[in-house]
């Protein structure tokens, strides 16, 4: 009898698994639906009035992640919030925006923003990692948690922090702390980092590659760059998107530093193979997009493409909201609250030189760049 | 005073499988975020998408 009960528990328990997930999708997929009335809704509700202005101004990243907050705080109180916690997909949803995204960018664009793109990427970095891993030893933090926070801040936040993690096998508690500061602070960034380009008056280049290069999240990224403009958020999804493509080469090193020399396991020496398994593959698919969508335009014309890419916008955009609502409605307190104010301290000082250098490098970089 | 992640120290995020298993299922999502948005891309530009089913 035992065998035949085990096996039914063995198999419904994913089973259920699947359906709490699906049933996250859909919570998703209904928030996003009500951010899409309220993106359209709002501004002609308000036309005529002291609020068009406003109500104009507020885009859909807005709306997206203060419903997703909301939807957060109800599903929490309601304790539903864990359970569906496996639809809440920002990686997945944010990366099929992107590659529809690379359609609506012309492949010479990201040729010629390649160059500086690779050279920014490579010197903050590099500037910014190795600046978090001296302050958090001069703080005491522990090794693994802070090569897990200075990936997240040097290169794409929650992708990076997972494969750092997998690279120093760091502690599950690790990594959703690490993941949670880095949505604490990119909340704010989308709202404040457009603000500070109006105020510094940056060229769209230049503040795509400022946005591009700071925020952490590709998603909060995404969301900056589009209330900013179309160019800008094209500048700043290509400097992510080669952050992002730069990943693989620090979670090698990670695995080759950790393996090494703090731990000293020689076997686990990395190769060609793990620079593979670390690299974001929608980095091609971005690429692809942009190829194809510049081969067909080449073909039809622009014209009778116009349609076609403006259907394939309104698909980036459908996802890009489903990421900013999964932001919202994954974001924790919990973890922020017990891991104390030290890696917290690491992870703004590092913002901070971040904001600085980033911002230095993008004047001296794009300040020539047009699309 | 083994090295870690050998079964007499077994690592804590080895033996608990969360690490990996959560790098495991970013890199599914990469390629199934790939795979949906080319196919996505291709079936809008060949025409194959019906206009009433864009969002």
């Amino acid at each position: 009898m035992a065998g035949p009960v085990s096996d039914r528990q063995a198999t419904t328990a994913p089973r259920s698994a699947t359906a709490w997930a699906l049933g996250g999708v859909a919570v998703v997929v209904v928030i996003g639906a009500l951010v899409r009335f309220l993106e359209q809704a709002v501004p002609e509700a308000a036309e005529g009035t002291a609020w068009a202005e406003i109500a104009e101004a507020v885009e859909y990243p807005v709306y997206a992640i203060l419903l997703g907050l909301l939807g957060n705080v109800v599903l929490t109180v309601t304790g539903l919030r864990e359970r569906l916690s496996g639809g809440f997909r920002t990686e997945f949803f944010i990366k099929t925006g992107l590659v529809l995204l690379g359609a609506s960018i012309d492949f010479s664009v990201i040729v010629r923003a390649a160059g500086p793109a690779v050279l920014q990427a490579l010197v903050l970095i590099t500037a910014v990692f190795g600046f978090t891993w001296w302050l958090g030893g001069r703080l005491g933090v522990d090794d693994k948690l802070r090569a897990l926070l200075a990936s997240a801040v040097s290169i794409c936040g929650v992708s990076a922090a997972i494969a750092a993690a997998g690279a120093v096998q760091a502690k599950k508690e690790q990594l959703a702390y690490t993941a949670s500061l880095v949505i604490l602070f990119a909340l704010p960034s989308i709202f404040l980092l457009p603000a500070a380009v109006d105020v510094l008056g940056l060229s769209p280049a230049v503040a795509g590659a400022w946005i591009g290069g700071n925020i952490d999240t590709t998603a909060a990224v995404s969301a900056a760059g589009a209330i900013v403009g179309e160019e800008a958020l094209q500048i700043a999804t290509i400097v992510k998107t080669t952050q992002n493509a730069l990943l693989g080469v620090v979670a090698v090193a990670l695995t080759a530093y950790f393996a090494l020399k703090v731990e000293r396991t020689a076997s686990a020496r990395p190769g060609i193979r793990d620079f593979w398994e670390r690299f974001p593959k929608f980095v091609l698919g971005f690429l692809a997009a942009s190829i194809i969508a510049t081969v067909v335009i080449g073909v039809i014309g622009s014209d009778a493409a116009k349609p076609l890419i403006s259907d394939v916008n309104a698909f980036r955009t459908t996802f890009l909201i489903l990421a900013f609502v999964s932001i919202g409605l994954e974001f924790r307190v919990a973890p922020l609250r017990e891991a104390g104010w030290r890696p917290i301290g690491v992870f703004a000082a590092a913002t901070g030189v971040n904001l600085a250098v980033g911002l230095g490098l993008a004047v001296l970089l794009f300040s020539g760049v047009t699309l | 005073m083994s090295a870690p992640g050998t079964p007499a120290d077994p690592d804590p995020a080895r033996s608990a499988g969360d690490v990996p298993a959560q790098r495991r299922l970013a890199l599914n999502e990469d390629w199934a975020a790939t795979v949906v948005g080319l196919l996505l891309l291709v079936l809008i530009l060949s025409g194959l998408w019906p206009g009433w089913l864009v969002p």
